[in-house]
């Protein structure tokens, strides 16, 4: 817990830094038009940098707890974790081909296969029934088109 | 005759929400937000940020309406799951737990619930009149600010954040400052020139703040309750007219806590950045305060439903008077909505009440009639919405991951916008993990141009000098409120220190 404080705020700190290269590109001080447009992103990152390096002094002197020995995420956890993170990330990087509709489908089938280990009827039906009523709400009433993914494009519009 | 003029608003108001568009829409409104408060890990915030894509299709007036409706069901449901399941449905109802769950074990749920129910509607309907008054007077005042007395207000914002917010100050104000930083992230407001985007053109159109808001609360809530995993029991109940009536009769001799309640609730709501939940944990600290028995809290005592319950309820109406009047949100779900304004096309502010009169009178009118048809709603289908906490985690979860992407993608139907999604529920289950408040960032998020254009036009009016924030006398008195604010947790820890070390002395 306490090396995981410490990492979150040397983590902050090397995003401001990050931004304050950033906000020095532009001009920080006095100009014709009153501050600068760097001026406000500048004194931002320098108090988020002193707010960082105070939350680590005072995780420092914290005194030590059972709490703060223990892991950051319960060893039990990860597994579980990974199992709503893992497929999230696959889903995505193939969303140009699947889609929302069919990536949920799939998204959804696969968690209550693998994770909720229901039975295959029930995951067949909220699998199909969830993302065709999503399709109805969003593509047919609200006209809200959403990515479809090349494989249903294929199929419903011939492209 | 101003307030003649207010009723004559108020009746034309009640005309704009009683359309049976508008009163499908609060229907529709609150069964979708009951169903999201009674549901843990699917918050009020992240359920209006959800909605908000469907509402670009409908009018501005109706839309409004539609979140508002949620954000009242959701208020409503939260205390379902905290009194049946001893799980807070929402945030704002963990208060209700302490002495809910005890009721509902000792065989009384159903006073327990009708307990919470009616206290949330008091609460509210005294708050929607206060609303209702305070409002116009507050827009008139708010037309003479110039930027100094804007960036005071804003100051005053993020620093109720910091004084009553709870948990550590310097994370609370570095999640504002953080939340700050990323609202440059784009185009400089005032000069016009790209900035803070690496040379992206993705990054141009800014950091979207529903995105960030759907991850942090959406995401993020998931990862929390997965690894915890999830187990709801509950208690099953039915409300018959006989708990209810007798429920009722209890009523009056809770008066003080319900009157104290509700002016707390209401004013912690209308302070910029501070929404029910801290209304609700402070409204029960008192509560137990003024009790005459305060050993009997957290054993069962019906006051300790009523008081949290009336705050919460009493501070998400109050949340919206800034919103409406100032342009500022009270709380991170008043926050999203306000995101939703700009999306309407419509410039948040004390304009509002001259060029968009059915816009925010008939969002008036709708909070009296939501919370009229909310609380009979709940009293009738308390079954039915419990029965919702059925449902196996196994579906949920991988529902509520599908709703959120589609959630992100709409607002700007970028595709990239997923990934900002992933990674803010990621970074927001570390830092809830940490203890940093993710609220503080998102109103930041919200009020970055704001504040940013205040700040620097104020320093142009002002030649550079910041004698401009000490010679305006509003903008002195806010800044010096919001200065105290920011002082509060270091005068507490100095007064802590000096007296004998009393542990969880605040708690409550």
């Amino acid at each position: 817990m306490r090396r995981a404080e410490t990492l979150m705020a040397l983590a902050l700190v090397v995003g401001a830094g990050v931004l304050l290269r950033e906000a020095l590109r532009l001009s920080v001080r006095w100009t014709s038009a009153g501050p600068g447009a760097g001026f406000f992103p500048f004194w931002l990152t320098l108090g988020v940098v002193a707010c960082a390096v105070l939350v680590w002094l005072q995780s420092l002197r914290a005194p030590a707890t059972p709490e703060g020995a223990a892991p950051f995420i319960p060893a039990g956890a990860w597994k579980s974790l990974l199992a709503v993170f893992l497929p999230m990330v696959a889903i995505l990087a193939a969303i140009s081909y699947l889609g929302i509709y069919l990536g949920g489908a799939v998204y959804l089938a696969g968690y209550m296969w693998l994770v909720g280990r229901h039975r295959w009827q029930l995951i067949v039906a909220v699998s199909a029934l969830v993302p065709l009523t999503l399709f109805f709400i969003f593509e047919r009433w609200f006209l809200l088109p959403l990515p479809m993914g090349v494989i249903l494009e294929y199929f419903l519009y011939g492209r | 005759m101003p307030l003649l003029g207010v009723f004559n608003d108020l009746l034309f108001g009640l005309g704009v929400a009683l359309t049976p568009v508008n009163m499908t829409i609060v229907i529709v409104g609150l069964i979708l937000g009951t169903a999201i408060g009674v549901l843990p890990g699917l918050g009020g915030t992240n359920g209006v940020a959800l909605l908000l894509p469907l509402t670009f299709t409908l009018q501005p007036t109706s839309a409004i309406i539609l979140l508002a409706s949620v954000y009242w069901g959701a208020i409503f449901g939260g205390a379902i799951t905290s009194i049946l399941f001893n799980i807070p449905g929402e945030p704002w109802s963990v208060a209700t737990t302490f002495d809910g769950h005890p009721l509902a074990k000792q065989g009384k749920p159903g006073v327990a619930l009708t307990a919470a129910f009616t206290s949330s509607f008091i609460g509210a309907l005294v708050a929607i009149i206060l609303f209702t008054f305070f409002a116009p007077p507050l827009a008139e005042l708010a037309l003479r600010f110039g930027p100094p007395e804007n960036f005071a207000v804003l100051f005053l914002a993020f620093a109720t954040f910091a004084g009553l917010g709870g948990g550590s100050p310097t994370k609370t104000i570095l999640m504002t400052l953080l939340g700050l930083l990323l609202s440059t992230v784009g185009f400089d407001i005032i000069t016009g020139q790209p900035r803070m985007n690496f040379g992206l053109v993705s990054l141009q159109s800014g950091v979207n703040f529903i995105v960030i808001a759907i991850g942090l609360f959406g995401l993020g809530e998931i990862f929390l309750t997965v690894e915890e995993g999830l187990r709801l029991e509950g208690i099953r109940a039915r409300l018959g007219f006989r708990d209810v009536w007798e429920t009722w009769k209890l009523f009056p001799r809770y008066t003080a806590t319900i009157i104290r309640s509700t002016i707390l609730g209401f004013w912690v709501g209308v302070l910029p950045g501070t929404g029910a939940t801290p209304a609700s944990f402070m409204s029960y600290g008192l509560a137990k305060q003024f009790s005459k028995h305060p050993e009997r809290f957290g054993q069962g005592e019906v006051e300790g439903v009523i008081a949290p319950e009336t705050a919460a309820h009493a501070a998400g109406i109050g949340a919206l008077l800034p919103m409406v009047t100032l342009g500022i949100p009270g709380s991170p779900t008043a926050a999203v909505m306000l995101a939703g304004f700009f999306i309407w096309g419509l410039n948040p502010g004390p304009l509002l009440f001259q060029t968009q009169r059915d816009f925010v009178w008939g969002l008036i009118g709708s909070m009296y009639i939501a919370n009229v048809i909310g609380v009979i709603m709940v009293l009738t289908l308390v079954p039915v919405f419990a029965a919702i906490n059925r449902i196996p985690f196994g579906i949920l979860a991988p529902l509520i991951v599908i709703m959120s992407s589609i959630g992100a993608y709409a607002t700007n139907n970028q595709i990239l916008d997923l990934w900002f999604m992933l990674g803010s529920g990621v970074a927001g289950y570390l830092f809830k993990k940490l203890g940093y408040p993710l609220a503080p960032l998102v109103v930041a998020l919200v009020l970055g141009d704001m504040t940013e254009q205040a700040l620097r036009q104020s320093l142009i009016m002002g030649q550079g000098s910041l004698a401009i924030f000490v010679t305006r006398p509003i903008t002195a008195g806010f800044l010096a409120a919001g200065l105290f604010l920011f002082l509060l947790p270091a005068l507490r820890a100095l007064r802590r220190r000096g007296r004998a070390p009393r542990p969880a002395e605040s708690e409550a």
